[in-house]
């Protein structure tokens, strides 16, 4: 009976779904309804999981062009995709990471370290190429340090980089002394417009996603991702290097740190430790809301993009409309929760 | 005795518009044991998880001893008294032994959990299974069929009336079987009602008293077991005549001249001892073994999952050593592990993917850069080759196709990846009597190609039916060994036996 298209009863089993009025789980209280429902979905959710994403996108753009003037300009738009390129530029490898079934939440503490380092050397004297080098190095290192420990000693990655968030964080505000410090020069990241009135930030995340999404579909090492987060044993079995994969993964998210921070750096023109603070929430729901599958196998950098532009036009639109911004915290975090009922209902609907 | 009767009538249910189960009977006596037999896909864990209250049928009349149930849901099904052992555990891994054991209804003293209780229940249960566990072991960390037997021992302990086991057997030893069967016989002999679903044929004459088999969602056959024969139980089944267990075709073709695979001496501390065997390219030889016999990790140690503490793996007339799968899979070896779905399936992913895994970096562009197009035409080459019944489309997940086909693509995994030793594992567990046949056909057309395939296998049958050697292994140690038509089900338990 392994082909019975309702053992998608056991394996949806999930706790936050099927919980009944009566308290009960399981699939005796599902409707014809529901299952009907279920078929139709089955058959036509193939393309959607993004069509969906690209439709709440497009009624964000016209509900906030509806009640402003200024959000459907050139300038502003372009101000959306500033403002999420720091964002971006984290996401297309977490997108890598959450696919293998692996998290880095040290992301958002990295940049500030970075940050602040590349400030404290610039402040310092240090020629400018060397410190972007530097610095890109230390994010890189930040990345290996989270490998290691996931890889080769093996500890959870969510506690893993809940760890060196911390750590990454203090060592920021130890190299600041607590407090920011500022420097001249080095704006041409963020000010610097080469075509169409678009600063490099952005174009540095247009990069990220071409070759995120290059590696993603093309190449064996992104397949061999989607391997290891359907089901990691097999993936073994199947001759896959899992451990060196994930490595190399976190090496790429610590190269995303690296410039990520200079990015952010760039555009704020300072080293604070309060930089980046709470960006890897904002990273995972973007990812999550693009479509990626907490129980690992699934993703596209094109849904996390779309998340990332949801994320983005909801801050800039609330922000347009005089909003206090506390409330686009409440809408970020309400989001998340949103995106994971989607991911947990979807694999409900879909999976035989 | 004989109190408790179920009878289910007309019972039909359908899933996205198709039909499985097109108003069947079923009825079950305290006091009898019927089997349930059939095909996978056949509808048979439909019909029992509707008695469980799993699911719900369109339309069905349960009686039970009289009270009529239009519909069950679990806890009016566990009121009624029905216990359901299913194919998929439902134990809490982290939990012991004594702990599934009572799992739901904790012994309690004025509130507070008795653990000697618990512990005396899961003493007593295992002790008149005849099993030997230990109690306080993390039930995840038992092997298989050890956790089956935690599965079964739960629910016998809990008051069963009518007690539904789906396929029992497939993890559980020789021994381990018999104590099953003795133990269903005695709580049939208290007036249980006990419904088996199984596809082993041996184990219907065995066990059962009365039969009923379903195909495509009707009744095929049912009455006394007595009245049946194998040959009449089979073509109900399967709807056409098909032969009793027999020997493959005898091999027209030359084998290499050097063992593509072999142990000299080869040990694993504390569970295989002094063991030497090889098998030549173009054969298939098969290490038969019950759970525990050490053949599993004997089959591990060849894809480099173990290492041997003493002794020698050769390959081509080589020593060789190497620790890890990517290794032993560059040395030419590729591994079907017993555990489709845990260690062999990508589930979600499409089944081109699925089948081209280990051949990426042979299909990519500069080992790199892998495109769609060559993961599709690798599918098709094999989907055509090895009859995987699917949809035409690649991308279909592989979750969705059957038992059976899943693993033909697993098959077909090694056979894209060119590896001229093949090593299989329980290779038709869960696998249908057909898809079987189809199976076996194929190993034996890639011997045939030259490729050396070993099998480690609990199931004697499947020793007869597709290996030119076979060598039993008992307690870790090589009992005997037999060749051509000296494999039979009888020589190969007596092996075992003595």
């Amino acid at each position: 009976m392994q082909d019975d298209p309702a053992r998608a009863d056991q394996s949806a089993s999930l706790p936050i779904a099927t919980t009944g009025v009566d308290g009960q789980s399981g699939p005796a209280s599902d409707s014809i309804a529901l299952q009907t429902m279920r078929s139709v979905v089955r058959r036509r959710l193939r393309v959607p999981e993004s069509a969906a994403l690209v439709v709440v996108l497009g009624a964000l753009m016209i509900f906030f062009t509806a009640k402003s003037h200024v959000f459907l300009t050139q300038a502003n738009l372009i101000n959306v995709l500033i403002e999420v390129a720091t964002v971006g530029i984290l996401a297309c490898p977490a997108t890598m990471l959450l696919v293998a079934g692996q998290f880095d939440l040290s992301v958002g503490s990295g940049i500030a370290l970075v940050s602040c380092v590349f400030a404290y050397l610039i402040t310092h004297g240090w020629a400018t190429g060397l410190a972007v080098i530097v610095s890109i190095g230390l994010g890189l290192g930040g990345g290996v340090l989270n490998g290691f420990l996931v890889t080769v000693i093996g500890i959870n990655a969510l506690i893993t980089t809940l760890g060196t968030l911390a750590v990454y964080s203090g060592l920021a505000f130890i190299v600041t002394s607590g407090l920011p410090i500022e420097f001249n020069g080095f704006g041409e990241l963020a000010l610097t417009r080469p075509f169409l009135d678009i600063p490099w930030s952005v174009y540095i995340f247009f990069g990220f996603i071409a070759a995120s999404i290059f590696i993603l579909r093309m190449s064996v090492f992104g397949r061999s991702l989607f391997a290891i987060g359907a089901n990691r044993a097999a993936a073994r079995l199947a001759g896959i290097r899992v451990n060196r994969t994930i490595f190399t993964t976190f090496v790429l998210s610590g190269f995303g740190v690296g410039v990520a921070g200079l990015v952010a750096a760039s555009q704020t023109g300072e080293g604070s430790g309060s930089t980046g603070t709470g960006y890897e929430l904002t990273v995972v729901t973007a990812v999550i809301l693009g479509g990626a599958s907490l129980a690992g196998g699934r993703g596209s950098i094109f849904g996390t993009v779309i998340g990332l532009l949801i994320l983005g036009i909801i801050d800039n639109g609330l922000t347009l409309l005089n909003v206090q911004s506390f409330w686009q915290q409440v809408i970020s975090g309400a989001l998340l929760i949103t995106a994971v009922g989607f991911d947990v209902t979807r694999r409900r609907l879909t999976e035989g | 005795m004989g109190a408790t009767a179920l009878a289910a009538r007309g019972v039909r249910k359908s899933f996205g518009g198709v039909e499985v189960l097109h108003g069947v009977d079923l009825d079950a006596a305290g006091g009898s044991i019927l089997a349930l037999l059939g095909e996978n896909g056949a509808g048979k864990s439909t019909l029992v998880k509707i008695l469980a209250g799993e699911y719900s049928p369109d339309s069905a009349r349960i009686e039970i001893n009289r009270e009529v149930h239009e519909e069950m849901n679990p806890r009016s099904a566990h009121a009624a008294g029905i216990r359901m052992i299913s194919q998929e555990f439902q134990d809490a891994p982290t939990l012991s032994v004594a702990e599934n054991i009572s799992l739901g209804r904790l012994p309690t003293r004025s509130g507070i959990v008795s653990r000697r209780r618990m512990r005396e229940r899961a003493k007593r249960v295992l002790a008149e299974m005849n099993v030997e566990l230990d109690l306080d072991a993390t039930v995840g960390s038992l092997r298989i069929g050890e956790r089956q037997v935690v599965e079964i021992a739960r629910a016998l302990s809990n008051e069963a009336r009518v007690l539904i086991l789906d396929e029992p057997t497939a993890a559980l030893s020789h021994q381990e079987v018999e104590a099953l069967f003795l133990y269903l016989r005695r709580l049939r002999d208290r007036g249980v009602a006990i419904i088996y679903i199984t596809h082993r044929l041996d184990e219907v004459a065995a066990l059962s008293d009365r039969v009923e088999v379903l195909r495509d969602g009707n009744i095929a056959a049912v009455g006394e077991t007595s009245t049946f024969d194998r040959a009449a139980l089979v073509s109900a089944m399967i709807g056409r005549t098909a032969a009793a267990v027999g020997r493959p075709e005898a091999r027209d073709w030359e084998l290499g001249a050097k063992p593509a695979v072999e142990f000299r001496h080869g040990s694993l501390e504390g569970v295989f001892d002094d063991v030497s065997f090889s098998a030549y390219p173009g054969e298939i030889v098969a290490v038969y073994g019950q759970l525990g016999s050490g053949s599993a990790e004997l089959m591990e140690c060849v894809f480099g999952l173990r290492k041997l503490t003493r002794g020698e793996l050769l390959l081509g007339g080589r020593p060789v050593t190497y620790r890890g799968p990517a290794q032993a899979i560059r040395h030419g070896i590729g591994f079907v592990p017993a555990d489709r779905k845990r260690e062999a399936l990508f589930a979600v992913r499409p089944v081109c993917e699925n089948i081209s895994v280990p051949s990426w970096p042979r299909l990519a562009t500069g080992r790199l850069l892998i495109r769609r197009s060559a993961e599709v035409s690798a599918y098709e080459r094999w989907r055509a080759e090895l009859q995987i019944r699917s949809r035409d489309d690649p991308m279909q997940p592989i979750i969705t196709l059957s038992g059976g086909n899943q693993q033909k693509v697993v098959l077909g995994r090694w056979l894209e990846c060119g590896t001229p030793v093949l090593v299989l594992v329980e290779p038709t567990r869960g696998v249908d009597v057909g898809a079987r046949a189809e199976l076996y056909r194929s190993m034996r057309e890639l011997a045939r190609d030259g490729i050396a395939i070993l099998v480690s296998t609990s199931d004697y049958e499947e020793v007869v039916q597709v290996s030119d050697r076979a060598f039993v292994l008992a307690r870790g140690r090589i009992a005997d060994s037999f060749e051509g038509d000296k494999i039979t089900t009888s020589s190969l338990l007596r092996a075992v036996g003595s």
